[in-house]
């Protein structure tokens, strides 16, 4: 995701342009998507989300500003809140406890992920599951760290270690997917 | 300041914040936190990158027609809820505007309401008060103009020899006026009364105050005597006292 095009969607939103949102759209839609079918397990329900924070975006985006949080940050807050808040009406309307299972967070079907992302994806395989639900349990479950020991029933300092192995081997294995994705000649202008 | 720095990034304050689960007060502080020590700036800005990868890595396509289904509803928004958030936000603050104006108005109305009760009750007063002084002054000037009325001279007895009076006898209208113009003074628990025959019985007209110089009615009568003036002690009685006569009103 370019600077540019972020200050550029920044600007659209400003001038209450509707261009703003089919921008977003194409280029967040699908990773909001996966947030809310992260938080919400239900894919009616996640696009259900993904509508109502797509109207709370274009209402909020007055409050959008860009020295506290980056426009990815200030979209997936919405987007995950959005989310939770959903998940409670809908808790509260059937009346059942709806079970966050953290063992079965990574069930996401491929064939319904980014194409380009596929490598990644498989990739994620390579880091150990202990790393994955600790990632899980904070980024979309949202549980804090301490919340995360005691649903996990693992020590405190446990978490953050996990945390912070986990996003080093995350990051690792996503620039080295950007690098498998792009097309050969390019590789061998970067390696040149 | 390390110890402080350290604390912040053991804590999961930024993480919270990262997501948007602080409350109002966490959300300050670790804003004020972000900006103060660069580490900690350092470390969002980590956890921000992080955050995009992540959730990358979980993207899902959307189904076709979804894009179509929010931007009609941006479009709605914009269309209604933009114009309409402003009018209606105008229209509550009028409907609340006219409504402190109607109660104020109704009370005004109220209190309108009952101060022209109280001014017309004023007017029927006095325009009956009127009426009766108009229909007083017309029969003294009838009295006093027509040919048949007759003066006669009211002196007082051996008691008020100084009391002096006019009375104005119109037979044919069958009208009678007295007008007292000097009467002498009386010891203060003492007072001129005024009496006339009402069929056939003594009738209080009331105190004669001393420079009244008023035209009064009199009940007319045919016989001739049509009352007398005595003294009273000040209390009043209701009937005259005969031996306090001073002065008969006759023609």
């Amino acid at each position: 995701m370019s600077t540019l095009l972020e200050k550029h969607i920044v600007e659209l939103l400003r001038e209450r342009n509707e261009k703003a949102i089919s921008l977003l759209y194409e280029h967040y839609g699908a990773t909001l998507l996966g947030v809310a079918n992260k938080v919400t397990r239900d894919e009616n329900l996640a696009q259900d989300v993904l509508q109502e924070s797509f109207v709370k975006i274009w209402k909020k985006s007055h409050t959008y500003d860009a020295s506290k949080a980056k426009l990815f940050t200030w979209l997936f807050r919405i987007t995950r809140n959005t989310a939770i808040d959903k998940l409670r009406s809908v808790k509260t309307k059937s009346g059942k406890e709806i079970q966050i299972d953290v063992s079965d967070v990574y069930n996401l079907g491929v064939n319904s992920t980014k194409p380009e992302l596929i490598d990644v994806h498989e990739n994620l395989g390579r880091i150990e599951s202990k790393y994955q639900i600790v990632l899980d349990a904070l980024f979309f479950q949202g549980m804090t760290q301490q919340e995360a020991s005691d649903e996990l029933d693992i020590p405190l300092g446990t978490i953050k270690s996990r945390l912070k192995i986990g996003l080093r081997e995350l990051k690792k294995i996503y620039s080295m997917a950007i690098l498998l994705t792009l097309p050969l000649n390019l590789i061998h202008l970067v390696i040149s | 300041m390390k110890e402080k720095v350290h604390e912040i990034l053991e804590s999961d304050l930024l993480e919270s914040y990262l997501m948007g689960a602080t409350n109002d007060v966490e959300t300050l502080q670790a804003e004020q936190f972000i900006s103060m020590y660069p580490e900690v700036r350092e470390a969002y800005d980590e956890l921000q990158e992080n955050l995009e990868t992540f959730a990358n890595l979980h993207s899902v396509q959307p189904p076709e027609g979804l894009k179509d289904k929010i931007m009609a509803r941006i479009r709605k928004e914009t269309k209604g809820t933009g114009k309409f958030l402003k009018y209606s936000a105008a229209a509550s603050l009028a409907l609340l505007l006219s409504a402190a104006a109607s109660y104020f108005l109704w009370n005004q109305n109220q209190d309108l309401h009952k101060a022209n009760a109280i001014v017309n009750k004023k007017v029927d007063t006095l325009q009956e008060d009127l009426r009766e002084q108009l229909e007083d002054v017309r029969n003294q000037f009838i009295v006093l103009q027509n040919p048949e009325t007759k003066k006669y001279e009211v002196k007082g007895n051996k008691k008020a020899k100084e009391l002096k009076a006019v009375a104005y006898v119109n037979p044919v209208k069958r009208l009678s006026y007295i007008n007292v113009s000097k009467l002498p003074h009386l010891p203060e628990d003492q007072s001129y009364r005024m009496w006339a025959e009402v069929n056939g019985k003594m009738v209080n007209l009331g105190i004669i105050e001393e420079a009244d110089q008023k035209l009064l009615a009199l009940p007319y009568s045919d016989d001739n005597e049509l009352g007398y003036i005595t003294v009273e002690p000040k209390g009043g009685n209701q009937s005259p006292t005969p031996e306090n006569i001073v002065a008969n009103i006759a023609y």
